[in-house]
């Protein structure tokens, strides 16, 4: 730019540049660019200039995503933390989550199943529900989206924003009470165009250390024989040389595990054009499972184009389509479909494979030696059943953004979200993923097809405006959303050839699982929000968002979600410019009230069910019946948050350090209240109850060596805390599967009976509370809880009490990267302390009736000799498992049939979730200009003193699809072991 | 440029414009309270969901109830399965009860249940009326609709004694719960419905098939006289029954219940539950439970008939016991009908791996666990037992001998000629119990008649004394509380108790 005029060019690719200058000598030229000082230089008699920019710190300081914006990361007044996406594009793992874990104060991130693409759970301070989602909202450019963010090719991502606070969230209204993820993908940046490569490929396997150590087939046999001997009964022939089966063991977990290879490429190109700049990333993703049979593939493209039509007006396409393909053999879940579970507990004296090598169809015992199931063949069960879906996705926003005059922005955008699911289940007569199903057995299939379309439109305004220190910034907008999900299921049995298992080819069609459905919701909303900074150092921000919603009942339409945030940058003020240690101290309050609205698309209408059929004679006659009471005074749940909050920056900022303290309460939690049934309803969708929350989060950033050895520390830590305040009238309790939230303690405890130890004599068994014709010596002794002298489960005499808590009382992770030269080195870590899991495949992996197979800690159970008229203990054991000698499912039921903390074990843990070493080659060549090479292994070590298997993380539910919900976490059913991978990766840059 | 911002602002006015209809969305593949009970389709779709309620009870629960909570049946235990306490507390007179309710899940099954039924006819008959149709077809769903809330409301009255009363659909929170009513109000509103009912229902020969007729009706009455021994009007009301030429004894006793696609609601039929072979999801699967296990593909295979049988283990409930087995008279054919045997190669008992089972409910059907018989609930041939009975409690001795033997030459047996009060009341009374054998009949009978207590524990000290003649493995026994709990009528469900301040 030519000073004092309106002359002027741009550089190219090169940085070269010319102008003409038409009066030489006197002439000054401006340099400017983004990120960089304003130089102004004389141009004197020169005709070539070669020109340096220098970096300005001041304007390159760190800019935050924010809701609806960005803003300096020292001017944010609420609590947001980002991540780049550099920080994590070397582990190995297909889910941004994954990536996520150990990196976030106040973000437990858990992975529930170690399944590919799967099962990751993100919880922002520590925000629980009764029944509405838990999840937080994921907006990716600017858009809410309505699932989660597991099938994001994790290369696309620029940054990731974590707004964490209600003054940060309260823009989204009645979706903010969970918190939200702003995901911003990668747009061109100035520059000149580049092409980059990134690829990465290598092994996972499943180590032997931490899995669930289970008997082999000779200490099986012996358990099976000395459990005959106690009771002093005969022992079946099977097992009187337990010897006999020495080499022939057969780990039938063992046999569903392989090591599988992993491999990711990535091609990213971006260039910068005058008027137009685009950015292009390529993405295939092939992760075979640890599990035979598993397979998941994503192939992904992200095109985000932004043309500059005129200074004034800019417009931008971004449009992301994307494939997955994901075949997952049964793996999780109780006896109906968890295989792993089933395998672990079918009988190790059971060939997988018969004489000739072939697998064999199902294995059973004679009922003389206590078998009373029949076991399918697991290996069969994981290769022959399909499990697979197709999801085809498409992410677009196009926007128009208009500048009529400095400071004012309109912004139009239309954005859509498109997904297409099939999902086909087929089981052939062959297989079947449930124990004691006789094989062969019914074949089945089941075809899913999903349709998603949401669209949002979004209309903004910005206005920016300096009076002198004053710096005033107010956005207004509307905004309405829509979307609509069909969906149809079609199953059918009973095939007469297991190779074409087309729907014509079913015998018979099942009425109960074929149907289809929609489900569909709206939301329009209006908000606004004020920003006004003295100086840069006196700061606030006051923000509303109104939403309607079709899913609140007709009386209760529309909400109102404000908030406000005030921060001080102390630093600045005079008085501290004398402490040199302190660089930067900012202090932060906010408050706020935000929303959640998953309660259901249709919980205010009153349902009709018309599908409630009747036989009379040999006619079907088709009935229906009223399912649900209406509430139309129905709404969303309401939160209203404080946060207080320090940032302060030491020593120039090599220490940079956080905290945050907040407080909430959740009021209006949707529940279905239960209802008498006496009324005809089960029960009745309401607003009730208050859960208060609070939470300390800490997070250091150190720069610890800053020479030729660079050394950077980060490490967070947080604590969430939870209280359950009330809940309905009349009702002071909810139970989950084995939990119960209840008034005055903290939301979804363990619940069930305190274990005592064992009766050890005939006089303790007479002398003690007891469960009557139950209690036997050597047998489980529960604690009386209630002091009535009689052990009970349920009712009015219960000594059922909160036995454990599944949530942790503090999470933390650290980081640690070094470089030296050309070599990179990093080591994350993530950590949960006093978080309990319920190891519930214990009531079939250690069933003292000796139908499964066992731990091998029951080798060391308690052992009693039966006695003309009881039993007489002769070994303790390790004070985990109870006699045999009952031999009757009766008496030994007990310690496996009721709730308690037999089953409850701490399940803290520490793991290095990553290390990575790289190496940057150093010359530039005609090849490329820049290229790393790296090795990172991950998942490398759990410390853990937990033993029911591989993943202290867990938590699942019977069927297998899910974590449990809120009300029920912390379940092992022991799903899908999390692998360990080692990958060699290289990124090359052209 | 001004046109694609021209164009933005307008598409933004027109989507703003439609604001108030944006927000509503109703369910689309779900009808909702507002849309339905418009039209009298509407109406018999709501009667003919009433009905569902039925199969799950009859199927799951009744025999429990009724038939296992009594000397005919009892469960054969499978040591190696636990977590059957909920049937084995029923059948061993062991429910425990506290404070007046119990945990049991089966007690609360059948509550619940029976208010299913209750709630669907309150929320028909409080809406029919609204709505104009066809007088007599309004009669007839009106009267189906009240003949289901009757047979609800007896059932909870025999099995409960007291009951929260609901005439009313309830519409929020605070409707949902009632306060107990006595046995008296029960009965008094059983009766008003039925009666409203007999006049509005068709006899059997002008009703649709399996449906509630004005003759099941006047049978529900007479059995709630008879249950409050009001024997004069049982006997009237009976007469009407017999009198209407509607009904007849099948010729064979075994052709007196239905096949699986058969001989359904058949001339001894007064009603049946319906069920319905097939993927349809109106089948049962009674038999299923009623079999004896561990059972192999091959021993199950004779008793079905099915192509696909598969063996089945855990515990078998409802076994005819020894003593229901030795009631039947030398040379009754209902013997053979009623009652089986299979030989279980997978028995934990040692020396006798034979095991009774009713044979009575064991159809030829197609396919594994999915059977169509209908249950009996009212035959024909009790009719004629409760007149007799109602006859002789009334001294009408010589009246009732033909009703009787009419029963009786059917089973090929010897007239009685007895006429003697007492001994006939006994000679009856023994008739029902092997002539509705295994029709959840003998439970109510027993506490109908006062002899509940004496009976269940002379039968209890039977089971303590020889365990294993009652189909237990060696060395195992009922649990030491085994009929400690005699009452007449089971406690309330605990689980309802909690979410009600009425009890």
């Amino acid at each position: 730019m030519l000073k004092g005029t309106q002359q002027g060019t741009t550089s190219d690719t090169q940085g070269e540049f010319s102008i003409a200058i038409p009066d030489g000598a006197g002439s000054t030229l401006v340099f400017s660019f983004v990120g960089f000082l304003t130089q102004e230089i004389a141009v004197g008699s020169r005709t070539t200039l070669q020109v340096a920019l220098q970096t300005d710190n001041k304007a390159l300081e760190e800019v935050v995503v924010v809701g609806y914006g960005s803003q300096l990361k020292r001017e944010v007044t609420g609590a947001v933390q980002t991540v780049k996406g550099t920080e994590f594009k070397d582990i190995p793992v297909s889910q941004i989550t994954q990536k996520l874990q150990g990196r976030l104060a106040g973000v437990q991130i858990n992975q529930a199943t170690g399944k590919p693409g799967q099962g990751m759970s993100v919880r922002i301070r520590g925000q629980v529900s009764v029944s509405a989602g838990s999840d937080p909202l994921y907006v990716i450019d600017g858009f809410p989206i309505t699932g989660n963010i597991d099938a994001v090719n994790p290369d696309e991502i620029e940054d990731i924003s974590i707004l964490k606070d209600a003054a940060s969230t309260s823009l989204y209204g009645s979706r903010a009470a969970n918190g939200v993820v702003l995901i911003t993908t990668k747009m061109p940046q100035p520059g000149k165009t580049t092409v980059g490569f990134s690829a990465y490929a290598g092994i996972q396997k499943v180590p032997r250390k931490g899995r669930l150590e289970m008997m082999n087939a000779e200490e099986f046999a012996q358990f099976k024989k000395e459990s005959y001997e106690d009771a002093g009964d005969e022992v079946p022939e099977e097992f009187i040389n337990p010897s006999k089966y020495r080499d022939k063991d057969n780990d039938w977990y063992d046999a569903l595990l392989r090591t599988a290879p992993i491999q990711s490429y990535t091609l990213s190109v971006t260039s910068h054009k005058e008027n137009m700049s685009s950015s292009v990333v390529a993405g295939i993703f092939n992760q075979k499972g640890v599990v035979i049979n598993n397979d998941y593939k994503r192939y992904s493209l992200r095109v985000n184009n932004r043309f500059n039509v005129s200074k004034k007006v800019e417009i931008g396409f971004n449009i992301a389509p994307q494939y997955v393909y994901d075949n997952t053999p049964r793996t999780d879940g109780d006896r109906g479909t968890g295989i792993l579970f089933n395998a672990l507990h079918t009988w190790p004296v059971m060939p997988i494979r018969d004489d000739s090598g072939e697998l064999t169809l199902y294995n059973t015992f004679p009922g003389s030696t206590g078998n009373i199931f029949n076991y399918p063949n697991w290996v069969r069960a994981s290769n022959e059943l399909i499990n697979e879906t197709k999801n085809i996705s498409l992410l677009s926003n196009a926007y128009v953004q208009y500048n009529p005059l400095p400071g004012l922005s309109l912004r139009s955008s239309i954005n859509v979200e498109y997904l297409t699911a099939k999902f086909f289940f087929f089981n052939p007569s062959t297989a079947t993923s449930a124990i004691n199903v006789p094989v062969p057995t019914t074949a089945v299939s089941i075809r899913q097809s999903l349709e998603n379309i949401g669209w949002l439109n979004e209309n903004l305004a910005t206005y920016a405006k300096s009076f002198g220190d004053h710096n005033f910034e107010l956005l207004a907008g509307f905004t309405q959303q829509r979307f609509r999900q069909e969906f149809a299921r079609i199953q059918g049995d009973t095939y007469a050839d297991d190779r074409l298992p087309t729907i014509q080819g079913a015998l018979n069609l099942s009425r109960g699982g074929t149907n289809n459905g929609i489900q569909e919701w709206s939301l329009a909303s209006y908000i606004s929000r004020l920003t006004y900074n003295y100086k840069g150092k006196y700061l606030l921000t006051a923000a509303v968002r109104a939403d309607g919603s079709s899913r609140f009942g007709v009386n209760n339409l529309w909400g109102t979600f404000p908030s406000a945030s005030v921060g001080w940058v102390v630093s600045d003020e005079l008085f501290m410019s004398n402490i040199e240690k302190v660089s930067f101290a900012k202090l932060r309050a906010s408050y706020g009230v935000i929303g959640n609205n998953n309660i259901g698309n249709y919980t205010p209408y009153a349902l009709v069910n018309n599908t409630v059929n009747a036989a009379f004679g040999d006619q079907i006659a088709t009935g229906a019946a009223v399912t649900s009471l209406a509430n139309t005074n129905l709404g969303w749940e309401t939160t209203r948050q404080f946060d207080v909050g320090l940032d302060l920056g030491l020593f120039n900022d090599r220490i940079q350090f956080i905290y945050d303290f907040y407080t909430k309460r959740t009021t209006n939690l949707l529940y279905n209240v239960q209802l008498a049934q006496e009324s005809g309803f089960g029960t009745f969708a309401d607003n009730i109850g208050e859960i208060k929350f609070w939470g300390h989060e800490f997070s250091i950033t150190s720069k610890n060596l800053t020479g030729a050895v660079k050394w950077n520390t980060n490490f967070n830590i947080s604590f969430n805390r939870n209280k359950v305040m009330a809940l309905a009238d009349g009702i002071d309790r909810v139970y989950g599967t084995f939990h119960i939230t209840q008034v005055g303690k903290p939301f979804g405890q363990f619940y069930g009976m305190v274990k005592e130890g064992f009766y050890m004599t005939q006089k303790e068994v007479d002398d003690s509370p007891g469960v009557a014709g139950r209690s036997v010596v050597g047998g489980i002794k529960y604690k009386d809880v209630n002091g009535d002298k009689d052990i009970t489960n349920g009712g009015d005499q219960d000594d059922r009490t909160i036995i454990g808590n599944p949530f942790p009382d503090f999470t933390y992770g650290i980081t640690n990267s070094v470089k030296y030269r050309n070599w990179d080195f990093e080591i994350i870590g993530s950590g949960s302390q006093g978080n309990e899991l319920w190891m519930r495949h214990l009531y079939s992996t250690a069933n003292l009736d000796g139908v499964f197979n066992m731990v091998r800690k029951a080798n060391d159970r308690l052992r009693a000799q039966k006695t003309e008229d009881s039993w007489e203990v002769f070994h303790a054991g390790n004070g985990i498992f109870g006699q045999t000698a009952g031999r009757d499912g009766t008496l030994t039921g007990l310690e496996r049939d009721w709730p308690s903390s037999h089953f409850v074990f701490d399940a803290s843990f520490f793991t290095i979730k990553n290390i990575t070493l790289g190496y940057t080659i150093p010359t530039q060549n005609r090849f490329f200009q820049s290229a790393r090479i790296y090795g990172s292994v991950q998942q490398v070590y759990v410390f853990t003193k937990y033993w029911g298997g591989n993943n202290p993380e867990t938590s699942g539910n019977g069927a297998g699809n899910g974590d449990g919900g809120n009300l029920s976490q912390g379940i092992d059913f022991s799903n899908y072991p999390v692998p360990r991978s080692f990958i060699l990766g290289v990124n090359l840059n052209f | 440029m001004k046109k694609n911002l021209l164009l933005t602002g307008i598409l933004g006015l027109l989507i703003t414009g439609c604001r108030d209809g944006f927000l509503t969305v109703v369910p689309e593949t779900q009808l909702s309270s507002a849309t339905f009970f418009k039209t009298e389709s509407d109406f018999q779709q709501a009667v003919n969901g009433a009905y569902v309620p039925l199969r799950t009870i009859f199927n799951d629960r009744a025999w429990k109830l009724g038939e296992m909570h009594s000397d005919n049946t009892y469960y054969a235990r499978n040591i190696l399965f636990g977590a059957v306490d909920n049937t084995e507390n029923i059948a061993d007179f062991a429910l425990p009860v506290s404070k007046g309710v119990t945990t049991n899940d089966n007690v609360l099954q059948q509550f619940r249940q029976d208010y299913q039924i209750i709630a669907r006819t309150n929320e028909i008959l409080s809406r029919i009326d609204d709505v104009e149709f066809d007088a007599g077809r309004k009669a007839n769903l009106k009267g189906q609709a009240l003949f289901l809330r009757a047979f609800a409301y007896f059932e909870l009255v025999r099995y409960f004694g007291k009951a929260p009363l609901h005439l009313t659909p309830a519409t929020n929170r605070d409707e949902a719960t009632a306060p107990l009513s006595d046995t008296e109000a029960l009965y008094s509103q059983i009766e008003t419905d039925i009666k409203e009912a007999i006049a509005l229902l068709p006899v059997k020969s002008e009703q649709g098939e399996g449906r509630a007729t004005s003759g099941a009706a006047n049978m529900i009455l007479a059995n709630l006289y008879m249950v409050k021994k009001n024997w004069a009007g049982a006997e009237s009301v009976l007469k009407t029954i017999v009198n209407s030429g509607e009904y007849s004894l099948m010729p064979d006793y075994d052709d007196a219940f239905s096949e699986t696609a058969g001989n359904k609601n058949n001339a001894e039929s007064l009603f049946e539950v319906q069920y319905l072979e097939g993927a349809a999801g109106l089948n049962g699967n009674f038999f299923y439970q009623f079999v004896p296990t561990p059972i192999l593909a091959e021993e199950l295979a004779p008793l079905t008939g099915t192509s696909n049988p598969q063996g089945l283990s855990g515990e078998n409930n409802n076994v005819p016991t020894p003593d229901m087995i030795a009631a039947y008279e030398a040379g009754d054919k209902r013997k053979d009908i009623s009652i089986g045997y299979v030989t279980l190669s997978q028995s934990l008992r040692v020396n006798n791996k034979i095991y009774p089972y009713i044979k009575k409910y064991a159809r030829k059907h197609s396919l594994h666990n999915n059977t169509g018989q209908n249950w009996p609930v009212y035959r024909y041939a009790e009719v004629l037992l409760f007149l007799a009975e109602a006859l002789n409690e009334q001294g009408k001795g010589g009246e009732a001998l033909p009703l009787l033997n009419q029963i009786r030459s059917r089973a090929g047996l010897a007239d009685v000629t007895i006429t003697a009060q007492a001994e006939l009341r006994e000679i009856i009374f023994k008739e029902r119990r092997v002539e509705l054998a295994f029709e959840n009949k003998r439970w109510f009978d027993l506490v109908r008649t006062g002899q509940a207590r004496e009976v269940i524990t002379a039968y209890g000290n039977r089971i303590k004394a020889n365990p294993q003649a009652y189909y237990f493995p060696p060395a195992s026994n009922p649990p030491s509380n085994a009929f400690t709990v005699l009452d007449d009528y089971y406690p309330l469900p605990a689980v309802e108790a909690d979410l009600t301040p009425h009890f």
